[in-house]
């Protein structure tokens, strides 16, 4: 049973919502590569596209474009390192905890019982790092549950864990 | 699938006998009424023959063109013929199964324990014929998907229902109690008096529809239209200056009359298998509701409707009700009460959820900052049964969920809330119609309700189990 009272948790603002009790995983260091090689895969060809663009008006107005595509692209890889280091996932007795984000916090309670199935899914970035993406999906369509980065062999053994959990605990809709 | 389902038509599948109803035990084989290919192909065919004969007429010298018309008449028909010929039906151990498809055999089973819903629908044409509709609500199906059998007999469908919906009281593997005893209660409406366990809750009354539909939004759209229509006319008296509005008219008038034809005489009864709901105009609908199926129950008042104390009553099932018709339709809830009173609500609610609480816990008076049009009917409440929360935009709604059917519960903050320490939390219940918002909260009202809301939430499944 959770305690009510919760000052201990709101104390550590920067951490998030959480339960003091709960101890968070948290997904491989791996994943904060695969987000910045997907940075830089959609920053350069936006830079260069750009600035051949503004090369029509005249050179100097190209070079600014690529200029700023690039600024803006550092300052995202800066809000890149937390927005990786924001994702946390806790296994309780009968609930998965999830949470996630910087600007706009989101920590998503998904109890075992309602999870219909588990999806692994990994994209070509992600599988060259040997990561994937755990998704749970329950019946209700608001609720997008999902895991980035987890190591493969992990994530598998996660999902059978979870399918496992909620075949025991599963609920009637 | 074990059945003989390779061959088209089963060799010794025996017609149901008419003058029996088809029986849920015998585990026998079932064809549709005769006549569904017609009420199936329903509107389109109607349109088409229309515009067919239209045709032909102006053009009754040129042969060619009528024969190649009959052609394109008789080809649908016969495509709907066969269509009836191959698909048959089946009740066995608690499924449904229903085989269909010439080319690409399709068989589909649906298992009675999963039925959240069953449907009784006649469409015009149908209800002419003396056919009805029978469609099986199950969670996660999506509509085009469901289990329906279009169409039988209107009698066969009332009894088919009803065996339906005792086979689906017993839990899977039981044995099939003799529930269904032989009542003459064809007609629940008609004759509301042959069982007492049925229980009218509420009615609408006919002149308040159509009077509450035009004072919603959508009405008070169709209005600005109609007179837009009338003043272009009076100053320009060509009739040609309507034909750009013909559009948006046809398509609001469509909206209303779809709302009107949909609500007409909505019938609310409490029943030992559920709640039964019938409503309708030239579609009618005879739903019934297993009990412990309703996901939410949502109250709406629309700012109009507030002077006039009505409000509207909805109720969410999981699955998606199977409509010809567009998607946004079926993300319409279903209306307990189209329009009634506040009192006619609270009763219904007290009958369908017992007491849930009021939602009068306002937020704290930072929010003004925040939303300061809302502020004011913000607020919610819950108790160790349900969540119920009130929103600000347009139609004040206030959905109310039983913590039992929660699915995920969510927490979430921004960068503007959270400088006003305010957070929020989410409760989705399956599907994507409906959830409760408790919006803005104190962070630590919201940290609390995080915390204590998914122990209650598995208290009240288990005690629902």
């Amino acid at each position: 049973m959770i305690d009510p009272s919760g000052p201990a948790s709101l104390r550590r603002e920067e951490s998030g919502p959480g339960e003091p009790e709960v101890s968070w995983l948290r997904p491989s260091p791996l994943l904060l590569r695969a987000r910045r090689i997907e940075l830089v895969g959609v920053a350069v060809p936006v830079a260069l596209i750009g600035g051949l663009a503004g090369q029509v008006v005249s050179a100097a107005a190209g070079i600014a474009i690529a200029a700023a595509v690039v600024v803006a692209a550092l300052l995202a890889e800066r809000l890149l390192a937390r927005r990786v280091a924001s994702w946390g996932y806790a296994e309780r007795h009968d609930d998965l905890l999830v949470r996630r984000g910087v600007l706009i916090r989101r920590l998503s309670v998904i109890p075992y019982g309602r999870m219909q199935f588990i999806d692994v899914t990994a994209g070509p970035i992600e599988r060259s790092l040997g990561l994937a993406t755990l998704r749970m999906h329950t019946a209700a369509a608001a609720s997008d549950a999902r895991i980035p980065g987890l190591e493969s062999g992990a994530a598998a053994t996660l999902r059978d864990q979870l399918a496992a959990l909620g075949e025991a605990q599963a609920a009637g809709l | 699938m074990t059945g003989p389902v390779a061959a088209g038509p089963p060799a010794g599948g025996p017609l149901p006998d008419r003058a029996a109803p088809p029986l849920a035990r015998d585990a026998s084989w079932h064809r549709l009424h005769p006549l569904s290919p017609l009420v199936r192909a329903g509107r389109q065919m109607m349109s088409l023959l229309v515009v067919l004969i239209g045709i032909a007429v102006l053009n009754q010298h040129q042969d060619g063109n009528l024969v190649a018309d009959l052609v394109v008449i008789v080809a649908a028909l016969v495509g709907g013929f066969v269509s009836w010929l191959v698909t048959r039906w089946q009740i066995a151990d608690g499924v449904l199964r229903i085989d269909t498809g010439l080319l690409r055999r399709d068989s589909r089973r649906f298992p009675l324990s999963q039925v959240q819903a069953v449907d009784v629908v006649q469409t015009g044409l149908a209800r002419l014929l003396g056919l009805a509709e029978l469609q099986l609500r199950i969670a996660g199906g999506d509509s085009a998907r469901g289990g329906r059998l279009a169409c039988l007999k209107l009698a066969d469908a009332e009894q088919l229902r009803k065996q339906l919906l005792a086979l689906a009281a017993v839990p899977a593997g039981g044995v099939p109690a003799p529930a269904t005893v032989p009542d003459p209660d064809g007609q629940a409406a008609s004759a509301p008096a042959a069982r007492t366990a049925v229980r009218t809750m509420f009615r609408v009354r006919a002149i308040r529809l159509p009077v509450a539909i035009l004072l919603t939004r959508s009405g008070a759209i169709g209005l600005v239209v109609a007179i837009a229509i009338w003043l272009t006319a009076q100053f320009d008296g060509s009739a040609g200056v309507i034909a750009p509005f013909l559009p948006v008219a046809l398509g609001v008038a469509a909206r209303l009359w779809r709302q009107f034809n949909g609500e007409y005489g909505t019938t609310v009864a409490l029943a030992q298998d559920g709640i039964r709901l019938r409503s309708g105009l030239v579609q009618t609908t005879a739903e019934t509701i297993r009990p412990g199926r309703i996901q939410a129950v949502r109250l709406v008042e629309p700012l109009i409707w507030r002077a006039l104390h009505w409000c509207r009553l909805e109720v969410d099932v999981a699955g998606a009700r199977q409509r010809n018709e567009d998607r946004a339709e079926g993300q319409r809830l279903r209306a307990l009460i189209p329009v009634g009173s506040r009192a006619e609500a609270d009763l219904l609610i007290a009958e369908l959820l017992g007491s849930p609480p009021l939602p009068s816990q306002p937020p704290p008076v930072r929010v003004r900052w925040k939303a300061p049009l809302s502020y004011h009917f913000l607020s919610w409440n819950g108790d160790d049964q349900y969540v119920v929360a009130a929103r600000g935009r347009g139609g004040r709604p206030s959905p109310a969920i039983p913590l039992a059917k929660a699915h995920t519960i969510r927490w979430g903050d921004g960068p503007h809330p959270r400088r006003l320490s305010l957070a929020t939390v989410h409760l989705d219940v399956a599907g994507k119609r409906v959830g409760v918002k408790v919006e803005d909260r104190d962070s630590a009202e919201a940290l609390q309700i995080l915390r204590v809301l998914p122990d209650l939430a598995r208290a009240a499944r288990s005690r629902a189990r």
